[in-house]
């Protein structure tokens, strides 16, 4: 389990961390989530003891990281897949991680064959892809059989095949009691896989809140009924919703879930032809929170916008009333 | 233990590790040989010494070889892995000075011996001389250390060379450029290679003596070591 309380780390004029707390619960996994600088990798480096915080303090089951005796059997971390001797085969890279541990190469092949790269455990590190360099990080944090897994962007680099590995891999640790936390960039890469989410942003915690919280804070329980019939509307009023007429048949709902509304609609002999509940993704709930978060915003609204790239967008985008 | 059993692990694993050692081994024999073949020495003359020429080129390759012991591990970002599994800093670079200098002792006696044995082939009339040798090995080591020690404090294995050969090689020449011999005297007995070498003269009046000469360089290598340690403990990873 992991402890972060308080955090403070100043590089120069720049704030990295900025009081930032939260616990890492076993049996779950954690999505650590924010813009590029929100301080993520900070936090990780504090906690392993990489780097000092002014202010604060990391715990590892209770203990600052630098007073652990064999620390890869409390937490196994991955936090730059491209640190590895490119001369130094992969099996050698973590039987030198065996031993600082007091662990055997038998330890060794065990983990080379949990990520998959026995074929390739004689091969040097240098000329391994980036999925292959991940998959040994990965080795090397479960090296320890550590309760507590700390992984920095995880599925960068990684082919699709890879990053369902990634998913299933970290699902399964948490399954197995262990608490797992997951930085990344992407709230999207962490939908399905986190339980819990901690959205940072200029070195703060944004929102600690499990994924379903999360979830219902953004959704807001709109509902969009098409319906030719006149009287939907005042129908569903009558029921209890408060109804905007978006025209064109469309009507949104709120106040009624898309069920009460189906079988009021029915019961009412309204013929209706679409009937959506308004879904908040992860991905909303992050805009949302980290909107004023955002470190490095394009300059103009409209280059943000992936519409814009298309050379068939490119002309509206740049009508005057959007130009700058 | 565990510790230097990791480093141990890695310093041998390294691809350039055993590369370097045979190198340093056949180009300070090499080096040797060609002293004490080519030169045609006046009576009198320092041989013990003169068969032991290879070291100064010797000491290039431990340097290389203990400069990149460290400084290819911040070169990779290997360093963070490191600091990760092994949390207290100062007993890291401990067991790398260990086992760095345990394989140049190694790999120095046998340099040191192969240099003997050529001397007394191709000069004859040559006493063998027990301090210089063992003395050279020695130096070999402190010099390994040092530059672990500076490779430490720099973390760039570029960085980490430079001033390394600075030391061994351009000192010495700026010492010939003072004028003062009183001076050039006093230097002789600070610096790291003229003090260090001082261990294999067995004739005329040096600078300073031979196992206060290597001391002055063990001087060397320790306040590098300590000083490595301090930033170590005190910088982030």
């Amino acid at each position: 389990m992991i402890t972060v309380n308080g955090l403070r780390k100043r590089f120069g004029a720049t704030t990295a961390l900025d009081g930032m707390t939260f616990t890492v619960q076993p049996g779950q996994v954690t999505g650590f989530v924010g813009p590029n600088g929100a301080g993520k990798s900070t936090t990780m480096r504090v906690v392993l003891g990489l780097d000092a915080a002014d202010a604060g303090e990391a715990l590892v089951d209770g203990h600052p990281y630098r007073a652990l005796c064999h620390p890869l059997r409390h937490v196994g971390s991955l936090l730059d897949a491209a640190a590895v001797s490119p001369g130094r085969t992969a099996r050698n890279h973590l039987l030198w991680l065996a031993h600082s541990q007091g662990l055997g190469p038998r330890r060794v092949d065990e983990v080379l064959d949990t990520v998959g790269l026995t074929s390739v455990a004689r091969r040097r590190a240098g000329g391994f892809s980036l999925g292959m360099r991940q998959r040994l990080g990965i080795a090397a944090a479960l090296l320890g059989d550590p309760p507590t897994l700390m992984l920095d962007e995880p599925f960068n680099g990684m082919d699709p095949e890879g990053i369902i590995w990634m998913r299933r891999l970290t699902r399964e640790l948490a399954a197995g009691g262990r608490a797992v936390l997951v930085s990344s960039h992407l709230m999207s890469q962490l939908q399905d896989i986190a339980d819990h989410v901690v959205v940072a942003g200029r070195g703060r915690v944004l929102a600690d809140a499990s994924v379903t919280q999360l979830l219902a804070a953004v959704s807001d329980g709109r509902v969009t009924v098409r319906s030719a019939a006149a009287r939907a509307a005042a129908v569903l009023a009558g029921g209890g919703g408060s109804v905007t007429v978006a025209g064109d048949g469309t009507l949104v709902v709120t106040g009624l879930p898309a069920e009460a509304i189906a079988a009021l609609l029915s019961r009412n002999g309204v013929p209706f032809s679409e009937l959506a509940a308004h879904r908040a993704t992860l991905e909303d709930a992050y805009l949302e929170l980290t909107r004023d978060a955002v470190e490095y915003r394009a300059a103009d609204p409209a280059a943000a916008d992936p519409a814009a790239a298309d050379p068939a967008a490119a002309a509206p985008a740049a009508t005057p009333g959007k130009a700058l | 233990m565990n510790t230097v059993r990791a480093e141990w692990t890695k310093l041998r694993t390294s691809l350039g590790t055993c590369a370097l050692l045979v190198a340093m081994v056949a180009g300070t024999v090499a080096v040797s040989a060609a002293a004490a073949g080519f030169s045609d020495p006046l009576p009198g003359a320092d041989l013990p010494r003169l068969s032991l020429t290879g070291v100064q080129l010797g000491q290039a390759v431990v340097a290389i070889l203990a400069v990149l012991a460290v400084g290819d591990e911040y070169a990779s970002g290997l360093a963070v892995v490191t600091f990760t599994a092994m949390p207290r800093r100062s007993r890291v670079l401990a067991a790398k000075a260990l086992v760095v200098a345990a394989a140049v002792a190694a790999a120095a006696a046998v340099a040191v011996a192969g240099s003997v044995a050529v001397g007394r082939f191709l000069l004859p009339e040559h006493a063998l001389a027990a301090r210089p040798a063992i003395g050279s090995v020695l130096y070999l080591v402190l010099i390994g250390l040092l530059s672990l020690g500076i490779a430490t404090g720099v973390r760039s294995p570029a960085a980490g060379m430079g001033v390394v050969l600075a030391l061994l090689y351009a000192l010495p020449i700026v010492n010939t450029a003072v004028a003062d011999p009183a001076w050039q005297r006093r230097l002789l007995r600070i610096e790291p290679v003229s003090a260090g070498l001082a261990v294999q003269i067995t004739g005329g009046a040096p600078a300073i003596g031979p196992w206060k000469g290597l001391g002055v360089l063990a001087l060397w290598a320790v306040g590098a070591l300590l000083a490595g340690a301090v930033l170590l403990e005190r910088r982030d990873a």
